[in-house]
């Protein structure tokens, strides 16, 4: 049965992929693979698991695009398509969900690469024009996914081994891996939704196939394929558990392995970067310093030193800061409506605006708030955290902080406000 | 057992395989169109190193510690031992740049708060942990049984 239809007369053995098969071996009974029926005694590589894997994978890629999708249009906003800065904990929500989806698929991705690992060197390599096109998407599929979790992983990491801009690699090649997939879905729609659907107790191997049964069964006293599947969500649900406390306060305590934690740092906070290393130490506490409210259509352009801000109308928020990369904290805000400080210089009803940082060297130094996010009655330019007066590493003089939005757009050191 | 192959001809497969690829060549696009940014040549060898260092590497090493349990570890423990040895490999990869405290920055207090060795250590200790006990009562509910044979461990239903 099996094998034979498609390579009979085949001594896989005498082959020099055969051979390889043969050192590689304890592979695979999966009967629609060429290679070296005999040598692969794993039952664990069967397309009904890879199938499940595959599933899996789908969904938490998915989750990664979707909110990876959300957060790059927060970061590069587009004028056709708004989004909302209500409700507050959205991003923190949609961000700390990529992060932990994107965690959580690195065992799935391994166990997955495991179970089709022979397809690799299967034998003959095409066997038709589909079949071609099929297998060179394979490429992108699985270096695109190992290099999106690899740079997110690095990157959560704060580790940066490489030389190209992180956000715009791992941006493109989240496209490549999404049209691999939906290429490979297609692909595999038929065979996956069978092995899916297949009865839960089916045949024994022995039973199905006497021949490979003999082989590969009495051999097999590790895992099930149940308990394979089993223990990669465990591995999953580990790593998911010991990480996503960074973001998930009630589990703060298990996240033994999260690169922040929400509750250390300066003024008991976590930051990405200190003043020290934005290097705005000097401007930021220079007696020269300003804040400017000005731009187009502003009737009185402002320029208020830092206690004539002070001196202005306070506001308190709850807000959340939601980092790009996964971890989070809320925390009660005090400082003057960016609204407020528009409508004193006169601005246009309904202004759109820039925030500049003082920091003179970031990807993040101007940050654009739009219409909804200007307005609102929580964003706010804080001048204090928890009650206490916002020391440099948060970002004095003055942060800004609003509703909904990612970390790298919540400015520190903010010196300028510019109508658009 | 035998499954017949996907029918390639079915007008989804070229569909699928048709907006796929469009989506790929518009990544690509994409990595060359922001190639001050993407740096393609920087990013290739990554691209591509990632996917040769699991072929070689990776994929190599682990059939071979699949290999050595296979015949290194009796019957019953062999379970809860592979489990055991997956979740730390997947801990051990995911911690590494951690442990290793690549992405410390100075100056900064919140960077990479924790003892990562420890706390690693910690995590492998738990797995174990639970490995440990597995085995143990795999071996209790043997015990009343005849010696099973090396073979044939995993006999229970």
């Amino acid at each position: 049965m099996s094998v034979a239809d498609d390579h009979a007369g085949e001594r896989p053995r005498r082959s020099p992929i055969g051979v390889i098969g043969g050192v590689v071996g304890d592979l695979t009974t999966d009967a629609d693979l060429p290679l070296c029926q005999g040598a692969y005694r794993s039952p664990l590589r069967d397309e009904r698991l890879a199938a499940w894997l595959g599933a899996s994978l789908g969904v938490l890629f998915g989750i990664c695009f979707v909110t990876g999708l959300y957060s790059h249009l927060h970061q590069h906003p587009v004028s056709w398509l708004a989004v909302p800065a209500r409700p507050a904990g959205l991003y923190r929500l949609t961000q700390g969900l990529h992060v932990a989806a994107g965690i959580a698929s690195m065992p799935v991705l391994a166990a997955k690469l495991w179970v089709v690992w022979p397809r690799f060197a299967s034998s003959p390599p095409v066997k038709r024009a589909g079949h071609a096109i099929e297998r060179v998407g394979l490429f992108p599929l699985v270096a695109g996914g190992i290099f999106m979790v690899f740079s997110g992983l690095a990157n959560i990491a704060q580790w940066y081994p490489w030389r190209f801009a992180f956000p715009a690699a791992h941006f493109w090649t989240a496209w490549i891996v999404m049209g691999a997939l939906v290429a490979h879905v297609g692909a595999k729609w038929a065979i996956s939704g069978r092995a899916l659907r297949r009865a839960r107790n089916r045949p024994a191997l022995s039973e199905a196939d006497p021949d490979l049964g003999s082989v590969a069964e009495p051999d097999h006293d590790g895992l099930t394929r149940r308990g394979f599947l089993l223990t990669i969500g465990g591995a999953a649900a580990t790593l998911t558990a010991v990480t996503v406390g960074q973001t998930v306060r009630p589990l703060r305590h298990l996240a033994l392995l999260a690169p922040r934690d929400s509750q250390s740092g300066p003024q008991g906070r976590p930051v990405n970067r200190s003043a020290a290393n934005a290097g705005v130490l000097a401007a930021s506490t220079s007696p020269d310093y300003r804040l400017r409210v000005e731009g187009r259509g502003v009737t009185t352009p402002l320029s208020l030193t830092l206690a004539e801000v002070r001196s202005l109308p306070a506001h308190e928020a709850t807000l959340p800061i939601a980092c790009v990369e996964g971890w989070s904290y809320s925390a009660r805000w005090r400082g003057v409506r960016v609204r407020d400080l528009l409508t004193m210089a006169g601005a246009p009803a309904g202004a759109q605006v820039h925030v500049e940082s003082l920091e003179a060297d970031s990807p993040y130094r101007v940050t654009p708030l739009d219409r909804s996010q200007a307005h609102d009655r929580d964003t706010l330019l804080a001048t204090h955290l928890d009650g206490a007066p916002l020391g440099p590493d948060h970002g004095a003089p003055l942060r800004l902080i609003g509703p909904g939005r990612p970390g790298v757009n919540q400015t520190k050191w903010v010196t300028r406000v510019v109508v658009l | 057992m035998t499954t017949p192959p996907a029918h390639r001809s079915n007008p989804g497969f070229w569909l699928s395989a048709a907006v796929g690829w469009a989506v790929i060549a518009y990544g690509v696009w994409g990595l060359f169109h922001h190639h001050l940014d993407t740096r393609p040549a920087n990013y290739a060898r990554f691209f591509i190193g990632g996917a040769l260092i699991h072929d070689l590497l990776v994929a190599p090493v682990v059939l071979l510690a699949g290999i050595g349990v296979s015949r290194l570890v009796p019957g019953r423990a062999k379970a809860p031992v592979q489990a055991g040895l997956i979740v730390s490999g997947c801990v051990l990869l995911y911690a590494y740049p951690l442990i290793r405290g690549f992405g410390h920055a100075a100056h900064n207090p919140s960077s990479l708060p924790h003892n990562y060795t420890l706390n690693v250590a910690v995590v492998l200790l738990a797995v174990w942990l639970v490995a440990a006990v597995v085995v143990l009562a795999r071996f209790r509910s043997a015990a009343p049984k005849r010696s099973p044979s090396p073979n044939r461990g995993g006999r229970c239903h």
